[in-house]
This record gives C-alpha cells, sequence and structure tokens, in this order.
C-alpha cells in the first residue's frame, strides 16, 4: 500500500522538481518565475520530434539511452518508501541498486564515446571519474548504517535507523550531508558542474548528450528527474521513521522532496561551480567524511573498543 | 558526549587537508581549541575552579583567540598568497589523511592501552601525524607554523588522554612557554618575508655545504 | 634560593636591555656574572637539598653549571671582541647581552630541574634564547639557521613532550603524578614497558636537537654554523651538556626499569649513527664553523656510547664531556681571531695563518691535539676507558667500527686546520692593523690547562660528583 502511494507521489513529484528548481532560482535571482511545468510541456515538445542519428554511431548509441531510462525506472522500483520495502527488496538490494544506476551510466557513457566527438569523449571521460570517485563515498556510507541497523537490505537499513544513542545525532545529519551532495554530483549538479554552462571545455554530463535529440533526448531528461527524487526519497528515508499515519508521512514525504529542491535552486544560485581541476579533491572528501561516518559507527556498535 | 568532539576534530583534519587558503587554516585553528575545550572539560577527572580556568585560558582565550588574532595580523602583514601551494596533490592528501585517522582508531583500540583513555589518544595521534604530514607537504613557513599549532593540539590531547593534572603553576609555565614561541616563530616569519620576499621555503637552502 | 637567583637575573637582563648604557652593561654583566658562581658555590655548599620546590642540586648539575659558569665567564669576554669586530650598535649589543645572560640562566635551571616538566620548559626556553642570538648577526643565512633552529626545536621538544607525558602515566591510578625523578625511581617496578620503551623514543628524539646526535642534529649544526663564536661556545659545549642531562635524567630512571636493554640498544643505534653522519657530512664541509660543530657531534656520539657500555664508562662518558667543552669553547674562543683576520670562516678564504698571526696559531694547533684526543689532552683517558669498556664487554665489532670512524673524522679534522695553519696565503687575504685583541688567547690557554691538568690528575670534587651521579645507576 505504502509503496504504491510512494511509487505515485514519486512519479508525481519528479514532474515537479526541475520546474521547482527552476522557480527557486528565478525567484533569488529576482526574475519573473516559469510556470511549473514548463520543463514537462519541453519535454512533450521533443516527444513530437523525429529522431536523428548520426551516420557514424552504431547501433550503441540507439541503445543507450533506452538502458540508461530502464536502468533508472528499475532503481525506482528497489527504494523503500517510508518503513514499507520497495516493490522489489533482497539482501544487499543497496549494492545491486548501485550498480544498476551505474550500468546505466555506463551504457551513457559508452553511447556517448561511439559518437566519436571529441567533446563527448571528454564529457564521458570526467563522469566516468566522478562516478569512479563518488562510489567509496555510498559504500562507505552504506556499509555504516547496515552495520548500524543490522540489515543489509535498503528496508532493513532505514527501518532499524533510530537515535537510540548520542552518537546517531552525528551520523545521521552526516550521512544526509554526505548524502546529498552524492545526489547532485550523481545527478551532475551544482558544486562539480553547471547544467547551464555554455561552454563545452567546461561541462561535464551536458555534453555527453549534445548528439542525441528528440525521443532519445527526451528519455534522458525523464531519467535525470527520476534519478533526483530517488536520491530525494533515500534522504527522506533519513528523517522519516516514526510511527505516524500515512497521511502525516506521506505529507513530511512531498515536504522533505520539495525542500530538497528549493535547497538545491538556492545552493545553485549562490555557489559557483567548482574548478573542474578541483572536483576530484572536493569528492573524494566525501569519502573521507564517510570514513568518519564508519568510525562512530564502529565505536556505536562496540566494533571499536575504546575505554 | 566526547566522542562528538572527537569525531568532529577528525573532521577538522580532513579540513586542513582540503582547505588551501590561508584564512580557512586560521578559522581551523581557532575551532579546534573550541573543540579541545569541550573535550578537556569532559575529561577532567575532579573540576575545581583553578583548574577550570587553566584550561579555559589555554584553549579557549591562547588557543582560539590569541594565536588566531596573532595568526591573522601576520597574514595582513605580510599580504600572503591567499592560496598556499602544497606539493602532494590534495587529492592524495585527503586520501592519506582518512587513512591516518582510521589507521589511528583501529590501532588505539588494538593496543588496548592501559591508563590512557584511549579515544583521546587516537585522535591526538592522528593530529599530531597529520601535523607532520602537514608540515612536510607545504612549501612555506606560515604553513609549517600551522602545522605545528596542529602538532600542538595534538599534544594538548594526548595530555588530557592520559589525566595528567599538572600542578598549576608548571601548567602555566608550559602554557607560557608554548605562547612564547608560537609568537616568537611569527615573528621569525615576518623577519623571513622582509629579508627573502617570499616565505618559500625553498629560499631557505643556502646553508647547507 | 634558585628563585631569588632567577629574579636577580631577570631585572639584570631586562635592564641591560632598557637603559642600553655600555657602561652600565658591563658592570651589571660583572654582577651578573659574580652572582652565577655564588649560584654555583651555594649549589656546591647545599649538594642533594632541594630547591625552589622544582629544583634540586644534585652532583651531575653542579658539575656542569661549574662547567657552565667557567664558559660563561670566558664567553663575556670574548663577547667584546665579537662585538667590537661586527661595530654593531649599542642597541643591538644590549639586546645580544641580555639574551646571553637569560640564555645561561635558562640552562643553569635546566641543570637543577627536579621536575621532568620543568626541565622541558627550561629546555624549551634555552631554544627561544638561541635563535634570538643566532639572529644577531641579521645576515640572510642568520635568518634560515635560526628560523631552523626554532622550528625544528620547538616541533623536537613537542615531541619530547609527549615522552614525559607517557612515562607519567606510572600510578595515575592512585592520582599521583610522578613527575619527579627521585619520585619516579621508586615507582619503576609499575611502569609499564611499552611505554617506557615508547617514551624513551620520544625522548631522545626530541632533545637531540640539544644534544646534536642523531635524528635531529642537522638543526643544531646549521645554527652552529652561523652563531656568533661566544654564543657557539656555549651551544656546543653547555647547551650539549643540558641536552645530556636531560637524556641522562630518563636513563637513570630507565636503568631501573626490565626495559634497560632495549634503552641502551636506542643509545646505540644514536651512537653509531651519529659517527657515521659526522663522519661522512665531514667530508663535504666547508665552514670552519661546521667543522668544530661536527666534531662536537662525534664526541656527543663517544659519550653516547660510553652510556650504552656502562661500568666505568658512565664515569668516562661524563668527563668526556666536562674536557670537551672546555677544549670546543676554546676552539669556538679562536673563531672570531680568524674572523678578523681573514673576514671569513671558509676553508678556501684561509691558509698561513702561522705567519699572520703566530701565537694565535700556536693555539689553535694546541686545540687541534687536545680535541683529537692526543695525549696530554684528557679526552685520551676518556677515550681510552670507553674503548677500553667496549672491548670488555664484548663489543669488539662496535668498538672496531667506531675506531675506524674516529680515525677518517681526525684525519679530516687535522687535514682542514692543517690548511688554516700552514696552506698557502689566500688572494682575498688584507693586511688589517687591528690588533685589539693581542692577549685574546689567554683565557683560551687557560681552559686548554685546564684539560690538561683535570686529565692527568682530577681534582677529588670533580671525581666525587661524577661518582655520586652514576652512584643511581644500576
Amino acid at each position: 500500500m505504502m509503496t504504491v502511494i510512494g511509487i505515485i507521489l514519486t512519479l508525481i513529484l519528479s514532474v515537479l522538481f526541475p520546474g521547482i528548481i527552476a522557480i527557486t532560482k528565478a525567484k533569488v535571482s529576482g526574475r519573473k518565475p516559469p510556470f511549473i511545468l514548463q520543463p514537462l510541456f519541453d519535454i512533450l515538445r521533443l516527444f513530437r520530434k523525429t529522431t536523428i542519428y548520426s551516420t557514424t554511431t552504431s547501433f550503441i548509441f540507439q541503445l543507450a539511452p533506452l538502458v540508461y531510462f530502464a536502468s533508472v525506472v528499475i532503481a525506482l522500483l528497489f527504494i523503500p518508501f517510508f518503513g514499507d520495502t520497495g516493490v522489489f527488496s533482497f539482501e544487499g538490494d543497496f549494492v545491486f541498486f548501485a550498480y544498476l544506476l551505474a550500468f546505466g551510466k555506463f551504457f551513457m557513457i559508452i553511447g556517448a564515446m561511439d559518437t566519436g566527438s571529441s567533446f563527448e569523449g571528454m564529457g564521458a571521460n570526467r563522469e566516468a571519474f566522478y562516478s569512479l570517485l563518488v562510489e567509496p563515498a555510498y559504500f562507505l556510507l552504506m556499509g555504516s548504517l547496515a552495520l548500524l541497523s543490522n540489515y543489509i537490505s535498503f528496508a532493513g537499513l532505514f527501518s532499524a535507523l533510530h537515535f537510540n544513542t548520542d552518537l546517531a545525532y552525528l551520523v545521521i545529519p552526516v550521512s544526509v550531508y554526505v548524502f546529498l551532495f552524492i545526489t547532485m554530483i550523481e545527478n551532475s549538479r551544482m558544486p562539480v558542474d553547471d547544467p547551464k554552462t555554455h561552454l563545452e571545455l567546461t561541462m561535464v554530463h551536458e555534453v555527453m548528450v549534445l548528439d542525441n535529440s528528440a525521443f532519445d533526448l527526451a528519455l534522458i531528461h525523464i531519467a535525470g528527474w527520476l534519478k533526483f527524487v530517488i536520491y530525494g526519497t533515500l534522504i527522506a528515508n533519513f528523517l522519516i521513521n516514526g510511527q505516524e499515519s500515512t497521511l502525516i508521512k506521506s505529507l513530511e514525504f512531498v515536504g522533505i522532496n520539495i525542500l530538497f529542491a528549493v535547497l538545491i535552486g538556492v545552493v545553485e544560485s549562490f555557489r559557483a561551480r567548482n574548478k573542474l581541476a578541483k572536483n576530484p579533491q572536493w569528492i573524494i572528501m566525501l569519502s573521507a567524511l564517510a570514513i568518519i561516518v564508519f568510525i562512530t559507527t564502529l565505536i556505536i556498535t562496540s566494533k571499536l573498543i575504546l575505554n | 558526549m566526547d566522542y562528538f568532539f572527537i569525531l568532529i576534530l577528525a573532521a577538522t583534519l580532513v579540513l586542513f587537508a582540503l582547505f588551501e587558503r590561508v584564512k580557512k587554516f586560521i578559522f581551523l585553528i581557532s575551532f579546534q581549541g573550541i573543540l579541545l575545550f569541550g573535550i578537556a572539560l569532559i575529561n577532567l577527572l575532579h573540576i575545581d575552579t583553578l583548574e577550570l580556568v587553566l584550561i579555559l585560558l589555554e584553549t579557549i582565550v591562547v588557543k582560539s583567540i590569541i594565536i588566531p588574532v596573532f595568526l591573522r595580523k601576520l597574514m595582513i602583514q605580510n599580504q600572503l598568497k591567499r592560496v598556499h601551494e602544497v606539493n602532494v596533490p590534495v587529492f592524495y592528501s585527503i586520501i592519506f589523511t582518512s587513512f591516518f585517522i582510521l589507521g589511528s582508531f583501529l590501532l588505539s583500540s588494538f593496543l588496548q592501552l592501559p591508563n590512557i583513555n584511549s579515544r583521546i589518544f587516537s585522535i591526538g595521534f592522528a593530529s599530531i601525524i597529520f601535523g607532520i604530514y602537514f608540515i612536510t607537504i607545504h612549501k612555506n613557513i606560515f604553513s609549517h607554523l600551522i602545522g605545528y599549532l596542529i602538532i600542538e593540539n595534538g599534544i594538548f590531547l594526548f595530555s588530557v588522554g592520559v589525566g595528567s593534572q599538572m600542578p598549576l603553576l608548571i601548567g602555566l609555565a608550559i602554557l607560557l612557554d608554548i605562547l612564547i614561541g608560537v609568537l616568537i616563530i611569527g615573528i621569525f616569519v615576518n623577519k623571513v618575508k622582509d629579508r627573502f620576499q617570499s616565505i618559500d621555503i625553498a629560499q631557505l637552502s643556502q646553508l647547507k655545504d | 634560593m634558585l628563585l631569588y637567583y632567577f629574579i636577580f637575573s631577570l631585572l639584570i637582563s631586562l635592564s641591560i636591555l632598557f637603559f642600553k648604557k655600555k657602561k652600565l652593561s658591563n658592570s651589571l654583566i660583572i654582577v651578573f656574572l659574580l652572582g652565577q658562581i655564588a649560584i654555583t658555590l651555594f649549589a656546591y655548599q647545599h649538594i642533594d637539598q632541594t630547591d625552589s620546590a622544582f629544583f634540586k642540586f644534585d652532583a651531575l648539575g653542579i658539575l656542569f653549571t661549574m662547567v657552565l659558569s667557567v664558559l660563561s665567564i670566558a664567553s663575556f669576554y670574548y663577547s667584546r671582541f665579537y662585538l667590537d669586530y661586527k661595530d654593531s650598535s649599542i642597541k643591538n649589543e644590549s639586546y645580544y647581552y641580555s639574551l646571553l645572560t637569560l640564555f645561561i640562566v635558562a640552562m643553569t635551571a635546566a641543570n637543577f630541574a627536579q621536575n621532568m616538566a620543568i626541565l622541558w620548559v627550561f629546555v624549551e626556553t634555552t631554544t627561544l634564547f638561541v635563535a634570538g642570538l643566532v639572529y644577531f648577526d641579521r645576515s640572510k643565512i642568520a635568518i634560515e639557521a635560526s628560523w631552523k633552529y626554532l622550528f625544528i626545536g620547538s616541533i623536537g621538544i613537542a615531541i619530547a613532550f609527549i615522552g614525559i607525558l607517557f612515562i607519567s602515566v606510572v600510578d595515575i591510578k592512585n592520582g599521583v603524578m610522578a613527575l619527579n625523578f627521585d619520585e619516579l625511581i621508586q615507582h619503576t617496578k609499575q611502569l609499564n614497558p611499552l611505554w617506557v620503551k615508547i617514551s624513551f623514543l620520544f625522548i631522545l628524539t626530541g632533545f637531540s636537537v640539544k644534544l646534536s646526535s642523531v635524528p635531529l642534529f642537522p638543526a643544531s649544526i646549521d645554527a652552529k654554523t652561523v652563531a656568533p663564536g661566544p654564543v657557539n661556545a656555549l651551544m656546543s659545549t653547555a647547551l650539549i651538556n643540558v641536552g645530556f642531562i636531560a637524556v641522562f635524567r630518563f636513563f637513570v630512571v630507565f636503568s631501573h626499569t626490565d626495559s634497560f636493554l632495549w634503552v641502551r640498544n636506542v643509545i646505540l643505534i644514536a651512537a653509531i649513527s651519529s659517527l657515521i653522519f659526522s663522519a661522512i657530512q665531514l667530508f663535504k664541509v666547508k665552514r670552519y664553523t661546521r667543522l668544530y660543530a661536527f666534531s662536537s657531534m662525534e664526541h656527543v656520539s663517544l659519550v653516547l656510547l660510553g652510556l650504552y657500555t656502562g661500568g666505568i664508562a658512565y664515569y668516562a662518558a661524563i668527563l668526556h664531556l666536562v674536557f670537551h667543552s672546555f677544549i670546543k669553547a676554546g676552539l669556538f674562543y679562536q673563531i672570531t681571531g680568524i674572523k678578523q683576520t681573514y673576514h671569513s670562516v671558509w676553508f678556501k678564504d684561509s691558509g698561513n695563518y702561522f705567519r699572520i698571526r703566530p701565537i694565535d696559531a700556536l693555539v689553535v694547533l694546541l686545540g687541534l691535539i687536545l680535541i683529537t684526543a692526543i695525549p696530554p689532552s684528557g679526552l685520551f683517558f676518556t677515550e681510552l676507558t670507553i674503548f677500553k669498556g667496549l672491548f670488555l664487554s664484548n663489543n669488539i665489532f662496535i668498538a672496531i667500527l667506531s675506531l675506524l670512524l674516529l680515525t677518517v673524522i681526525i684525519y679530516i679534522i687535522a687535514k682542514k686546520i692543517m690548511h688554516l695553519l700552514y696552506g698557502a696565503q689566500p688572494k682575498t687575504y688584507k693586511e688589517t692593523t687591528n690588533t685589539s685583541n693581542r692577549y685574546a688567547f689567554i683565557p683560551v690557554l687557560i681552559l686548554f690547562a685546564l684539560t690538561i691538568f683535570i686529565g692527568i690528575h682530577p681534582p677529588h670534587f670533580i671525581s666525587e660528583l661524577i661518582n655520586s651521579s652514576i652512584v643511581l645507576l644500576k
């Protein structure tokens, strides 16, 4: 029951998400905000166009957006919704989840390489590198949470996450912080990549999809929105684990996701993008913080006994 | 509760490796002073007013007010470059730092040292190792001073971890000694800058035969 | 009593600094030196008594303070020539005198410190004063040397503090913090062997800046390269003695623990590696100050070898330091003369000293004979004793290795000084008419004569002081 409500809410939110970010950015910079569904209209327009493939590309280029979209949609089914399990749930599913997304990303990367464009190769290179760097942070964090809750599936992990010790007050904020920026990196947003940049040399994600058009491009965009909401839901799971009624939980869920979108908008308005050369060190810093979370959980679970 | 301060202190070490600006170093030094106060206060065996005053003097007044203000003055006087170059890329420094932290926690858990508070021992150990590392990777003497201060903070943690409560007079003497040492090192940073027009350590290599 | 001595010296130092009057400074220095002699005699009168809560007039402290007092008189005497040669302003002069006074006070205090933390405080204080004195020259290399000394010295001392903390862990459960050496000796049974081992490593590392032995010797060598001659004379003698006293006090404590063998092995490694380093570095040196500094390092490593050997070699090691202090100080006082003649301390700028200044050259030659431990030098007897101890305790390999290294070192030192005395006159040499210090060699001769005299016929009080300072060793 919860799962169905959750998925419906997720789908609705994913449509609103880019709109909310756009509105926030417009408000902060004093412009007239666009209509909230404007991104959706853009996508619908893309659907009406005909897809054009370059003659230098092979079937991989045509396959890549589909695989990417499919991987994100399946990943969505793994997400637990406030205490309830996801559609699929088994032990170690968070590892599967991570590699499912990585699989989709891998296809996007080889699709971009397939075009033979030097810009796209560069973008693919960066995207692969950042994903590689962010992986230790993700697994250290999830591993710590698994250690803390004694479960190795998403649902169990979040259901057993309680503020039962003092140190949990340290674990959860730092985890949320790290997760927030994992989201930003995985979705190629502000501190590492600026979606609004106009120079191909400094792009990361945007440059990879230069050759995609119409239907393919629309799929890629939708997958991007879904990914946002997936991570938003995971963050919401950190924060919601009470015994309230479904309605309140749903409201909390929607609220946190909207807050998340607004936060992204605000961060993107005020923060300049990192220098490209500084990105790796910034991303690895998240892993270092995750190691501190890991040490904390070792202490909480008395694996590390310090008198 | 002291775990809270200890782990935040560990996070400041990571930030020391990440940041490259003098201003942020000074901020972190000041912040560490406050954290040290928290750790010392929790671990004092029996608090009496005089000892509280000494701890307060040592951490808040000296470590997080006087020294940072002095460093700031140095920074402005010498028009230090905002960004300080390092020998080792920051990326690797962060990896090393996290291994220092993880390693020192595992080490102190493994050793199970008697007579010492091993939580504080572990972070103190990490601070000292990191301070030495910080000195070796930085190319200018102002950053070396910062590294020295990190080591001093680590040693302060050790002295709390050992549970040492020095007689008041000796505690004051040690505090005064360290403070004057830091001030004189700072003055020498000024002199080097005046004389060599730079605070790069590469300048200081004329003595070799 | 020491407390009054501190206040008295601090007042003198401050008034030298503030009034900046030449006559006043000179008379205040004489007053200070009288005070220094008085505190030495007072300490000798009150041997083994606690003073000012944290200090104790023990035998080793008294012996080294006697050496220090003798050398500080000579140092102030030679400072006059040095400052005249430098033609420094009255402002710089008062800065120099005031720091030198405080430096001597800090060393005296460190000699008598009975409390580990107080010992630490005063050793750290000497670092600060030495840095100020090395900076006196204000040249680029002076800044470099003083920065390195200050920075590495501070870090080293910080490391030594960790060692002190670890050793003070003993008995903390009972609420007693055993910071006094005497108390600590009674509690050695409770010491955890692991802590003992780690803390000795830290302590040796930390004080090696003062001792100028491995591992942190480069800072002290650099500082000695550029320091003013009279300051240098104290740095490579009295300050080394302070470093030795610091290590020795812990050594005495550790001799009562089960880890003593380990501690001795660490000392052996430090000694042998110092000897090797100094032998290698001596091939590269190009300055007389540096030559003498590395020669000090060599003698320190012999002293450490004595500590390793034990038995009669303890006695020899301490006596060795006394002799070395007098001889090395004499050689460093002569440096000012060399500087006045050649305006440089580089080998390439020197030569033919025997023709230019025959008497000074004769003194340098005598110094060379003494420092290389050729009889009648007192060092001959001490080195003989140390090596005898090594052979008798079945350390034949170590003894042969160190003797070989010693041969190399003596060869290099002799070669360089022979170059100074008999080498070709350098082209850069210009005749000067500065003869203001015609009698400057006399105090050096007195020091040398003292060495020979004590070596041949050690006065009763010296052997008694040494014997009572090693009586606690096991």
